[in-house]
């Protein structure tokens, strides 16, 4: 009953979870001794752009990040000819999807909510970042990607003699991500990896970093994911867009309050319509909040995928407190 | 026992205004909302829930008496002195609220003899005024104002109002750039809170004030739907009764307010399917425009409905943006609610007294839009600047999408009625006559 409840009035946030949910079981579920779902050859070529984690034990699929820096490595006597055929099947799919494979389709991006969700039930205030903090974190995720090719193009190549440096410096940014020591700690709790296989310092140490500001500061991952970098460069080109219709705004602010990376440009822009950019994650939470009816959209090319409406008061346990209203 | 704070605009404060007038003052105010409450009343199209809020906003009504028993029982009622006083916060620690500003004619005379200022806004002095000779029984006895220090003469109104009664000021950040001045914004608020519980010794539970949310969002929620009959073809409801009605949100109680406005939209909904229309047919769609127009001072949208049109929408802060946006919230952790309170009452609010303010032009043309608007009548109080340098913007900018706008200049007197209605008149016959033209 409750969740019928939900799904009226459009509300975005459950249709997302039971996408994010649906995601989990297809890349991680066989891990943790669900029934297999994705098993087929087809889907072990494809790569996804998001921090679907190579180290999840008999995934389906996985980052493409994991690959690019193998393929970086191993592929100079190849010319990168598989690197590049890999980039291009991502490119294609971030253009079909878009953002929507950070905030719909990425396991660790549920993770991370999970933080969120538990510092709400704690009931302590999110950290809100400064403007220099921004744009400084903005910056971080290009750098991760110059620096990983900076790293792993030299060390394949034998001719630099670097190859020696192979075992330590191999697949750079995998080393350093939360997501791997968080899913192979998950897997050894789980009894799906051995507790044999131990965790290397630097990775312990990224994952404590991690988990104490994904609790303070929603998405914080996100801010410096290298894949969202990636996807932030063709984020005009993808074929979801959010849409704004200046005309209907009222400068509120709910949208650049209620958005968990901080993306000020839907509440900032009054010109363009297309109000969606490198921090965006297409997680409608703006469409959701907004209370002018019609002003916010997300939109798939052409069509509009949902809108949003003037807010109407609700019984529901969550959507008392999502809304604001409820009928006393 | 705490010294008393001598007077620092009013010596002697006893006897200052004599009893002849204190009465002249209470016997004048009365009878000017009589009148105001009689040309509601003689509209021909009218609801009969209205006369709930009628009863409400009258002078020494029923709601006066019921404010000062509510007084008797130990709870506190907060004057607020702006739409920006965050009134959820109020009603969450257990007080009641009231809207100070006075729309009363006479007390301005004492205010102007204190500060024999003749070009300060009369809305200000009238406030003053009421308060001074108490010649108004609902703002007679509060415990604490609210005063966001907006405009200079509300600025300046706090300050003097501290010799009758405590004021907590709230300092605005008048130009507004995001998270700045939200940040500021949000202390204070924050700084009102403390204040409010240390009047009422009631902590603001986050319970309470979201439930207070929930009351208020319900609230607008209802005037959302209102607004919907407006914009319709046929209105059922004249602007003068949707000012009173929302005005009235800010003295009643919400959750009785909000029970009395869905009776009356279901009552003005089942009078449009009969096909009545407040008003007269075919008559000019104007939108009301600048300074605020307080109850009894209704002079103008009477004017205007009286000159043969109907005011479909304004975008006064004594009218729809009153309740045009809700809290929305998107956290349950205290300073969550705080802050998505504040930024409510800030971002949106399109007061001229905010520096970048285009979003107040952007407001009044999708309205024009959006509610078929046909003219314009700006209207502006004497004195207040802010509103007067406005309407020159505005008015260019109306021009470019061929509206025509009316700019009305009043004051708290009577004299300048016939002399607006002369000019409302030929604004209206104008706009007929415009009308008639596009049409061949």
């Amino acid at each position: 009953m409750e969740l019928m409840e939900m799904f009226k009035g459009r509300n975005i946030r459950p249709w997302r979870f039971l996408v994010q949910i649906g995601a989990v079981l297809f890349i991680i579920g066989q891990s943790y001794g669900l029934p297999p779902f994705g098993t087929y050859p087809i889907f072990r070529r494809i790569f996804l752009p998001n921090a679907s984690c190579r180290y999840i034990n008999d995934a389906p699929t996985s980052c493409y990040y994991y690959q690019v820096q193998d393929g970086f490595t191993t592929g100079f006597a190849t010319n990168y000819v598989d690197v590049a055929i890999m980039l291009a099947v991502v490119v294609l799919l971030i253009i079909l999807l878009g953002r929507f494979w950070c905030s719909w389709l990425c396991p660790f991006g549920l993770v991370q909510e999970g933080f969120e969700k538990l510092r709400e039930l704690l009931g302590i205030p999110r950290y809100r970042l400064k403007w220099k903090q921004r744009i400084l974190l903005r910056r971080v995720k290009y750098t991760i990607i110059f620096l990983t090719v900076l790293i792993s193009i030299p060390i394949g190549i034998s001719a630099l003699g670097l190859t020696s440096c192979q075992s330590t410096f191999a697949l750079p940014f995998c080393q350093v991500c939360p997501a791997k020591g968080f899913f192979l700690i998950t897997q050894q709790i789980f009894g799906a990896e051995p507790w044999s296989n131990k965790l290397p310092l630097i990775a312990i140490a990224s994952l404590v970093v991690f988990s104490v500001s994904a609790f303070f500061l929603p998405m914080a991952f996100c801010r410096i994911c290298p894949m969202g970098g990636l996807m932030a460069l063709f984020g005009r080109t993808s074929l979801p867009l959010l849409k704004k219709d200046p005309d209907k705004c009222t400068k509120c602010r709910i949208c650049a309050r209620v958005c968990p990376l901080d993306h000020d440009r839907v509440y900032e822009d009054m010109e363009k319509d297309d109000v969606g950019g490198e921090d965006c994650t297409l997680c409608g939470k703006c469409v959701e909040y907004c209370p002018e009816e019609g002003c916010l959209s997300i939109n798939y090319g052409p069509f509009t995928l949902t809108s949003s409406k003037r807010p109407r008061t609700r019984n529901t346990f969550l959507g008392r407190f999502r809304k604001g209203g409820g009928d006393t | 026992m705490k010294e008393k704070r001598t007077s620092r605009y009013l010596k002697d404060k006893d006897g200052y205004f004599s009893e002849e007038q204190i009465d002249r003052t209470k016997k004048r105010s009365r009878e000017m909302e009589e009148a105001s409450r009689t040309r509601l009343t003689s509209q021909k199209v009218r609801a009969k829930t209205l006369t709930y809020f009628d009863e409400i906003m009258k002078y020494d009504g029923a709601r006066s008496q019921e404010l000062s028993d509510f007084q008797g029982k130990g709870g506190k009622i907060i004057g607020t002195m702006c739409v920006m006083v965050p009134l959820e916060l109020i009603n969450a620690s257990g007080a009641k609220n009231v809207r100070l500003c006075s729309g009363y004619y006479e007390p301005v005379h004492p205010a102007n003899e204190l500060l024999g200022d003749a070009g300060l806004c009369p809305m200000v002095k009238s406030t003053l005024g009421s308060k001074m000779v108490n010649a108004n029984p609902i703002t007679n006895n509060i415990n604490m104002v609210v005063g966001p220090a907006t405009c200079d003469g509300k600025m300046k109104l706090a300050e003097i109002l501290e010799d009758w009664v405590p004021v907590v000021m709230m300092n605005i950040p008048r130009v507004k750039i995001g998270e700045t001045s939200s940040d500021i914004w949000v202390k204070e608020i924050e700084y009102l809170s403390r204040k409010l519980e240390e009047v009422t010794g009631k902590r603001i539970s986050k319970r309470a004030l979201v439930n207070e949310i929930k009351k208020w969002n319900r609230g607008h929620e209802l005037w959302s739907k209102m607004l919907d009959i407006r914009r319709s073809k046929r209105p059922t409801i004249s602007g003068q009764d949707a000012m009173l009605v929302v005005q009235a949100s800010q003295m009643d109680d919400i959750e009785r307010w909000n029970k009395k406005t869905s009776q009356l939209i279901s009552e003005l909904q089942d009078m449009q399917k009969k096909g009545m229309i407040a008003g007269e047919d075919g008559a000019a769609r104007i939108l009301l425009a600048g300074s605020p127009m307080m109850y009894p001072n209704f002079k103008i949208p009477a004017i205007v409905e009286e000159s043969g049109g109907t005011i479909v929408h304004d975008e006064l802060c004594s009218g729809f943006r009153l309740m045009s946006d809700p809290v929305m919230l998107d956290g349950i952790t205290r300073k969550g609610i705080m802050r998505g309170l504040a930024e409510r009452y800030f971002f949106p609010c399109t007061c001229p007294c905010f520096s970048p303010n285009d979003e107040r032009i952007r407001r009044i043309k999708e309205s024009i839009e959006a509610f078929g608007i046909e003219g314009v009548v700006f209207h502006t109080l004497r004195g207040c600047h802010l509103s007067n340098i406005e309407a020159t913007k505005i008015e260019l900018e109306l021009r470019d999408i061929g509206i025509p706008m009316v700019k009305l200049e009043s004051e708290y007197d009577e004299g300048d009625i016939e002399q607006v209605r002369t000019r409302v008149e030929a604004f209206i016959e104008m706009i007929k006559a415009r009308r008639e033209n596009e049409g061949i």
